[in-house]
């Protein structure tokens, strides 16, 4: 117990409190602009940290993780715009919701949310940390594999009217994912001679893209419909009766986003996804998804938030990075001269819980800021639509090039947006497509590796229960449909 | 008693008073999509076969085109019942055709093609002064005719943008030829 206190004696020191605050601040102004990433931030951190001591500066950069994490919402729930891509997933309902004048609600909604989670997941660290640790070592290649299997399975329930065209979405995703260099033989694939397409497809421009261009040009054909919003309303945020319908839902997330942030590689996004949909599969009213439902934001935003706490476990416990933005901070806690692994929890225990407190008071510092400006925040949505979407393209324009300082990138984004918007008029979300491209690279990845390990024969990814437990819960949720329909059958009039 | 059966107009039938009317088996919006999705893929197949060949020891049994071949097939799989889901939609009450009905607005491709000329004044521009473009052209094009709200937009816009990423976060910004 010792330990703790010390670690969080630390995190109270003024000075650590203002840094920290610092953090926070960047991190929801960084996630909410769009193609500035979390990961991005930290890394544009790095060097300004050298300077610090160890404590305030890792403590610095775990509170803009955690509130990078939530900015993103703010722009996915206002503009269709995901400033991250964790917050693609709360686009889906959260704009909708916006679009009907209810940002504020969406807004806070998304505040609270991304708080439980992440105050949850860092409950849980303290309290089974070492256990979820160990859970998430028995991890091989084909345990990933069939993981992302599963999670590119639940995309056919992730947005719009169509199972079938949200998995084709998502295969076109994995597909696009595969460009550039193969990983184990070196063979450029799909790079049609552009040598900025060597490294793949970066996923920031199409998600921009996709998401803020697509609808630019779906907004630019009701130019004429005027839109009553009445400024009460827009600025109202969620009611106690509003969070009490969410509550399963944001605890559901949080488990799952502190589950699979534990695992190496798997971060907030692929979180995000599975929070959503399992907040889609246990509610009583999924007509609602895709139109503004509240547990379409609470589910992928507790769960994207509780993922940070999470990634952070193997990366101070093991030393292996849960995340991207967890893999700068782990270069940064080596140039600090500290070894993560379990050295790390042994020599300095203190130092460990000293960053979980310093996520801990940047989780409830983002929640008051949430809070306290979605009033302010939801205003955005008054502006006229003639001069709101002019600045959401200026924003995506540099958002798609700040990312690689690349004009090729804007051209991704340029293109992504007319087939978002051709897409979206065809049935087609375009969520389905990032997410696959997201997991793309990584279900290839794995697929490769355990094809080595098992010398190519498929048979022995049936070796492993964990491996058979993925399987079987994507054929689950893949033929939920057929499966539940003799027990919901309405019974024929007589 | 019989029941006369119901009389077929124009290839639909009717269906004796019910209220809808019977679909067609396939629907030809989706058969045009479903054909554009295979000839995309039928070119993405044969840039595979272009692919370096690599020794199957070098690949370990996994080769650069095997992965991309797989989701290929899988897309034509799936790609092949898109004409037909119109069929199961319906009987969830669902269609897809309201969202499509009505014709692409022409603003639709004005303001894509106004986007592609910005874009492609970038490197001659540069990253501020195409910004200025896109914030007095786009809201023109879109209607806005207050010039006392368009000028301030136009500069202010652009301006704080720069200062944000340019300045405070170092991004490298296109200077233009009127920057160098």
């Amino acid at each position: 117990m010792e330990p703790v206190i010390q670690g969080l004696l630390l995190v109270l020191d003024p000075y650590n409190i203002a840094l920290i605050f610092g953090g926070v601040v960047i991190g929801v102004i960084v996630g909410a602009l769009p193609g500035l990433s979390s990961p991005m931030a930290v890394a544009l951190l790095l060097p300004f940290t050298i300077t610090l001591d160890p404590v305030p500066a890792i403590c610095m950069m775990a509170a803009l993780y955690c509130a990078g994490t939530f900015g993103g919402s703010i722009t996915a729930i206002l503009i269709n715009a995901p400033g991250a891509p964790p917050a693609a997933a709360t686009a889906i309902d959260g704009y909708p919701m916006a679009k009907r004048g209810e940002a504020g609600r969406a807004l806070g909604m998304a505040a609270v949310s991304s708080g439980l989670g992440g105050i949850f997941s860092l409950v849980i660290f303290l309290f089974a940390a070492p256990m979820l640790a160990r859970v998430a070592l028995q991890f091989r290649p084909p345990e990933y594999f069939a993981l992302t299997v599963f999670a590119l399975s639940m995309l056919a329930s992730i947005s719009g009217k169509s199972s079938l065209r949200n998995l084709i979405a998502g295969a076109f995703g994995v597909l696009l994912g595969t460009a550039g260099i193969h990983l184990t033989t070196g063979v450029e694939r799909f790079t049609f001679g552009f040598y900025e397409m060597t490294d793949g497809i970066s996923f920031i421009p199409v998600l921009i893209g996709l998401f803020a261009l697509g609808e630019m040009l779906g907004q630019s054909q009701s130019l004429n419909v005027a839109y009553e919003r009445i400024t009460s309303i827009v600025i109202k945020l969620p009611s106690r009766a509003d969070f009490r319908k969410v509550r399963w839902t944001i605890l559901r997330s949080s488990f799952i986003g502190t589950f699979i942030g534990i695992l190496p590689a798997e971060g907030a996004t692929v979180a995000a996804i599975m929070g959503y949909n399992e907040a889609k599969r246990w509610s009583k009213h999924k007509e609602e998804f895709g139109h503004g439902a509240l547990e379409g934001i609470a589910g992928p935003e507790a769960a994207n938030n509780a993922a940070t706490g999470g990634a952070m476990v193997p990366t101070l416990a093991l030393g292996i990075p849960g995340s991207a933005t967890t893999a700068i901070i782990l270069a940064a806690l080596i140039m600090h001269g500290f070894r993560p692994g379990p050295y790390l929890m042994l020599e300095t225990p203190h130092f460990i819980y000293a960053i979980f407190g310093a996520m801990l008071l940047a989780n409830f510092m983002f929640l008051g800021i949430g809070l306290g400006c979605a009033t302010l925040f939801a205003r955005i949505t008054l502006i006229p639509r003639q001069l709101l979407w002019p600045a959401v393209f200026v924003l995506s324009m540099v958002g798609a090039y700040s990312f690689a300082s690349s004009i090729f990138d804007i051209w991704v984004m340029l293109f992504s947006g007319m087939v978002g918007f051709l897409m979206k008029r065809h049935g087609f979300g375009p969520a389905p497509l990032v997410m696959g491209l997201i997991l793309g690279k990584l279900v290839e990845e794995s697929l490769s590796q355990s094809m080595i390990m098992f010398d190519s024969n498929w048979f022995r990814f049936f070796e492993s229960p964990i491996v058979n437990g993925f399987f079987l819960m994507t054929v689950l949720g893949l033929l939920w449909p057929l499966i539940k329909r003799p027990f919901t059958a309405k019974p024929k009039k007589p | 008693m019989t029941q006369s059966r119901p009389k077929a107009q124009d290839g639909v039938v009717n269906d004796g008073g019910k209220g809808a009317a019977s679909p067609p088996l396939i629907d030809r919006t989706d058969l045009g999509l479903a054909i554009i999705i295979l000839v995309v893929c039928g070119y993405l197949y044969w840039v595979t076969t272009g692919f370096d060949k690599v020794a199957d020891l070098f690949a370990q049994d996994v080769p650069p085109e095997f992965f991309p071949r797989l989701l290929i097939w899988t897309i034509v799989v799936l790609t092949l019942g898109l004409p037909f889901e119109h069929l199961f939609l319906r009987k969830k009450g669902e269609s897809l055709d309201e969202d499509r009905a009505n014709r692409i607005n022409p603003v639709v491709y004005k303001t894509a093609a106004l986007m592609l000329v910005i874009v492609a004044l970038i490197p001659w521009l540069g990253s501020t002064l195409s910004m200025v473009a896109a914030g007095l052209t786009v809201p023109i094009l879109w209607g806005e005719r207050r010039i006392k709200v368009l000028i301030p937009y136009a500069i202010i816009l652009p301006l704080t943008v720069t200062f944000v990423f340019s300045y405070l976060l170092g991004v490298y910004f296109e200077p233009g030829i009127f920057g160098s």
